[in-house]
């Protein structure tokens, strides 16, 4: 239940040790001052540390303003105008549970299971008890329901490591950047996007590594880090990296023994890139004329990355975004792969390490909820088997619509080719009105539903289209424990409660709970949080004492330059990599069997299929997250918004062919919407590319017009033919407004 | 003892933590004022760019402006410790006066958004020294790119470098501060500055 009592108002100043636990992924530790039951400050939780990567970053220290913000959701709510308005009034939590206990009811006895749909994914908290699993249980116990599948962030990633390596566990620790000669940050800005990775760069940068970093964008990182930048056009990064392998294997660079002993298919693969098999040399010439960049750069570069051993290239997921992204996934594994970059020190297996821990922290995500949880979810009688290829995400959800084709599956339903007409939608730590797909769709779609309800803590863009919002609390309300993710320093923290949960807001355990007992549920919860939390540090095997890790708030699991696939590279008999042929694999056999053109047994470049509105939108628009705001959570706190408010990044060339000038307002627009936003006229751009950084909140005026910048009004919701969300392959044209 | 900054230019990655975490510690809400102020220096032509960030709070200058201005003394120099501060009490009012922001050429001091707001500005977090802690700025950097101290104590550390990208050293006032500057090495021109928070473009 939650409470609003205080324990004991006292005026001293007392400190609590805890985390965040957004979906950075960083985990960083929060020293929280507690006056008379109110959060007064913050501050880092041991400044005396050496440990770099501990300290927390802007978003920590704007917790405060999260805790009590004026947006806030303090009580129970029912809509009263329309969807989508933000219209809303106050009603009791009995009303609120009863209504909602009903519509599941309701909508379970009319239409059946399958048409209650739980949207959600695991970034509302990145913790081993409070989260999306909640209601996940509550929901497969009362019959089921249709999900999601397909991991938005970095499906193509995962394609592609299961293809070539069998496993999705493929990067080295950051501790192990010390040992490279080369670092190329291949789309990727850990400075804003894993900001833990930063001092480890730095670190190997004063060491003496070379950092090249190729992105459109001259970013955080590039500023900070890079010797070289190599500006690339969207969407064509597959070009490249292929033109590169041209370079190795034509002068004869490549490294023939670990090829040889560890790989299949290089053959193959070779006939493609010299153009055996299509007639095309895959010559930097070619690649220039695709990607933007001279071809005595891509050269240059792959004579570097061949002969600099070793050398690490950290390719990230936002190329991988992308119309055909899983094919510049697979083939920067390829180009580690012939250069004998993977298994060793200083290395890397060219693909940025997709969903999983290091074996230091071997805890999976569990179905559904994309992070390690103790809360046991029970299984969906209303499972529907999504059509993964083998190389998908099938520790993630595997059932249901993919993550691009919910707002398609409301609208269109059976008619359309879906398992199901839907017609309730349950969202949770979720706000898939602004991060996935093609905005203005899910709104129309979210209108067609009869019935919505959602948990938030603010008025978000998808929380305006609830029908009843129940308001929940943060993580420094409750306690929890929380793990460091993917290629981070591997670290577990305790999520200790700060203050009592405020105004009127639950947990959504709390809130499934009652549901569950309005439901004749009776077996949804038999522990106390700190049960289940003892259970959860029972699982781990770095957690050998609960209190402590409660006590001192972190536990850091030792760095160890952890290598992946090192033993299959030191003793190959007795560590064959986990693929079908026990190698890597730059021909996939498993690829070809599937006989899908669009998914080739090699890494092949296709052009994406947005080219042809190219004449009418001429300007490619990408979006990759920002230092200010974790996805779209934090977007709403004051001291953050006015660092860097929303702006639309376009080079002074594009700008000035359009009368745009810096700090102007530019209007956006492609067949998906519009928009409204100030200008960024800078030259960290590439000419032809314009950027909105993710996350900023959906907010269309009374024409239409988004006038809040959210990069998802452009985007289309078809998805890669491996399943990645292609949000980077989005085009627009922008006019002086 | 005269207090001030070092600032290791080539470790700060403009990621505003200093800015927020001082506005947290010292209560100051979002609006026009800030007792740190990020600075972000673009530089060069499309594809040869140079980015480098300043982050500016008060540098307690030997001889501050500021205090020779202020018609009311309301702002003093510490004796002790050199940290100059205001008596917000005393101080006449950005609509009546901003003498004191007028005069100094890093905009350290400050005004809210109320009416008649009185000036504020960073104090170098004096009760944070009272506890032997750094300022919260320093402790919170991610990069600690920052430090705080004697200014002898760290010039003896990090060397006496009056010199960084975006920054112009006052002879006349004498700020306490040391840098390690990041360096433009091919003297690329200045295209575009911009001051966090508020986004206030420059050039």
């Amino acid at each position: 239940m939650p409470s609003r009592k205080r324990s004991k108002a006292d005026d001293k100043v007392r400190t609590v040790l805890t985390s965040c636990t957004c979906d950075c992924g960083g985990r960083c530790t929060l020293k929280v001052h507690v006056k008379g039951g109110m959060i007064v400050r913050v501050e880092n939780a041991d400044a005396a540390s050496e440990v770099l990567h501990l300290r927390g970053c802007a978003r920590g220290f704007a917790y405060r303003q999260r805790v009590y913000g004026s947006d806030r959701l303090k009580y129970p709510m029912r809509r009263v105008g329309a969807r989508g308005e933000g219209k809303f009034e106050r009603i009791s939590w009995d009303e609120a549970l009863d209504t909602v206990a009903g519509e599941l009811k309701r909508v379970k006895a009319t239409y059946g299971p399958a048409a209650i749909f739980y949207i959600t994914v695991g970034a509302g908290s990145n913790s081993m008890l409070h989260g999306p699993a909640a209601t996940e249980r509550l929901l497969n116990l009362f019959g089921g329901c249709t999900k999601n599948w397909a991991v938005i962030s970095c499906e193509g990633p995962i394609f592609a490591a299961q293809a070539t390596y069998g496993g999705f566990i493929t990067a080295n620790t950051p501790d192990d950047y010390i040992n490279s000669r080369l670092i190329i940050l291949w789309g990727w800005n850990p400075v804003e996007a894993l900001r833990s990775n930063a001092p480890f760069l730095k670190r190997a940068k004063d060491a003496g590594a070379r950092i090249v970093c190729v992105d459109p964008r001259y970013h955080l990182s590039a500023a900070f880090l890079a010797n070289q930048w190599i500006p690339i056009r969207p969407s064509t990064d597959a070009a490249m990296l292929i033109a590169m392998a041209y370079v190795i294997i034509k002068e004869g660079l490549q490294d023939q023994a670990f090829i040889d002993a560890y790989t299949v298919g290089f053959d193959r693969y070779k006939d493609y890139v010299l153009g055996k098999e299509d007639g095309i040399a895959k010559t930097p010439a070619w690649a220039e004329a695709i990607t933007g960049v001279p071809a005595a750069t891509i050269a240059d570069l792959a004579r570097d990355y061949a002969r600099m051993k070793p050398a690490a290239l950290v390719a990230g997921w936002g190329p991988g975004r992308t119309a055909y992204g899983e094919q510049y996934h697979r083939a920067s594994a390829v180009l580690a792969a012939i250069t004998g970059n993977v298994g060793i020190h200083g290395g890397y297996p060219g693909i940025v390490a997709s969903l999983g821990y290091t074996p230091a922290q071997p805890l999976l995500p569990i179905p559904g909820t994309s992070y390690p949880c103790v809360f046991p979810l029970g299984d969906n009688p209303a499972e529907h088997p999504a059509p993964l290829t083998p190389f998908n995400s099938w520790f993630y959800s595997t059932s249901g619509i993919h993550i691009c084709k919910l707002a398609d599956a409301i609208l269109r339903g059976k008619a359309g080719g879906y398992h199901t007409d839907l017609k309730m939608a349950y969202i949770t730590n979720a706000n898939p009105v602004n991060q996935y797909t093609d905005s203005n769709k899910m709104a129309r779609a979210l209108r067609e539903l009869e019935f919505v309800v959602v948990h938030e803590l603010f008025m978000t863009p998808t929380a305006k289209f609830a029908d009843i919002l129940l308001p929940v609390n943060t993580a420094l309300e409750r306690n929890d424990i929380s793990t460091s993710w993917l290629l981070t320093p591997p670290l577990y923290t305790y999520v200790n409660k700060a203050i009592d949960p405020i105004y009127e807001s639950k947990t959504d355990i709390e809130i499934c709970e009652e549901l569950a007992d309005r439901l004749g549920i009776t077996n949804y919860n038999d522990k106390t949080e700190d049960e289940w939390l003892r259970e959860a540090a029972k699982s781990v095997e770095a957690i050998k004492d609960y209190d402590d890790l409660k006590r001192k708030g972190v536990l850091e699991v030792e760095l160890s330059e952890y290598v992946p696939f090192k033993e299959q590279i030191e003793d190959p008999k007795n560590n064959p990599f986990p693929t079908t042929s026990g190698k890597i694999e730059i021909y996939s056999q498993t690829l070809a069997d599937l006989n899908n053109p669009q998914l080739p047994p090699i890494p092949k470049y296709f052009e994406g299929w947005e080219k042809p509105l190219i004449e009418k939108y001429p300007l490619r628009l990408m979006s990759a997250h920002a230092h200010t705001h974790v996805k779209s959570q934090f977007h709403n706190i004051p001291w953050l918004r006015e660092l860097e408010p929303q702006r639309l990044w376009i080079n002074p060339i594009d700008a000035r062919a359009r009368g745009i000038s810096d700090g102007g307002l530019a209007k956006v627009f492609n067949d998906q919407g519009q928009m409204l936003i100030p200008a960024r006229v800078t030259e960290r751009i590439m000419p032809g590319v314009t950027f909105l950084p993710d996350g900023a909140w959906f907010a269309p005026d009374e024409n239409g017009v988004d006038r809040g910048g959210c990069a998802n009004v452009f985007t289309t919701d078809k998805p890669s033919p491996g399943g990645a969300f292609a949000c980077n392959s989005s085009l627009v044209q922008v006019e002086k407004a | 003892m005269q207090t001030g900054f070092y600032f290791d230019q080539t470790r700060c990655t403009g990621c505003f933590t200093c800015v927020v975490a001082c506005k947290d510690w010292h209560d100051v809400p979002a609006g026009p004022a800030s007792w740190m102020r990020v600075t972000t220096i673009e530089k060069g032509k499309y594809p040869d760019v140079f980015v480098a960030f300043l982050a500016t709070p008060c540098y307690h200058c030997l001889e501050p402006a500021c205090v020779d201005v202020c018609p009311v003394n309301a702002i003093t120099k510490r004796a002790k410790d050199g940290i100059v501060v205001v008596d917000r009490e005393a101080c006449l009012g950005r609509d009546k006066c901003q003498l004191c922001l007028e005069a100094c050429p890093y905009d350290a001091p400050q005004f809210g958004a109320e009416e008649n707001a009185k000036m504020q500005k960073c104090d170098l977090c004096l009760d944070r020294w009272a506890e032997h802690k750094k300022p919260i700025c320093v402790d919170g950097c991610p990069m600690r790119a920052l430090d705080a101290g004697s200014i002898k104590e760290l010039r003896a550390k990090y060397g006496d470098s009056r010199e960084a990208e975006g920054f112009v050293y006052s002879e006349k006032f004498t700020p306490s501060i040391v840098f390690k500057p990041k360096k433009d090495t091919k003297g690329l021109a200045v295209q575009r500055i911009e001051v966090a928070p508020g986004c206030r473009i420059v050039s």
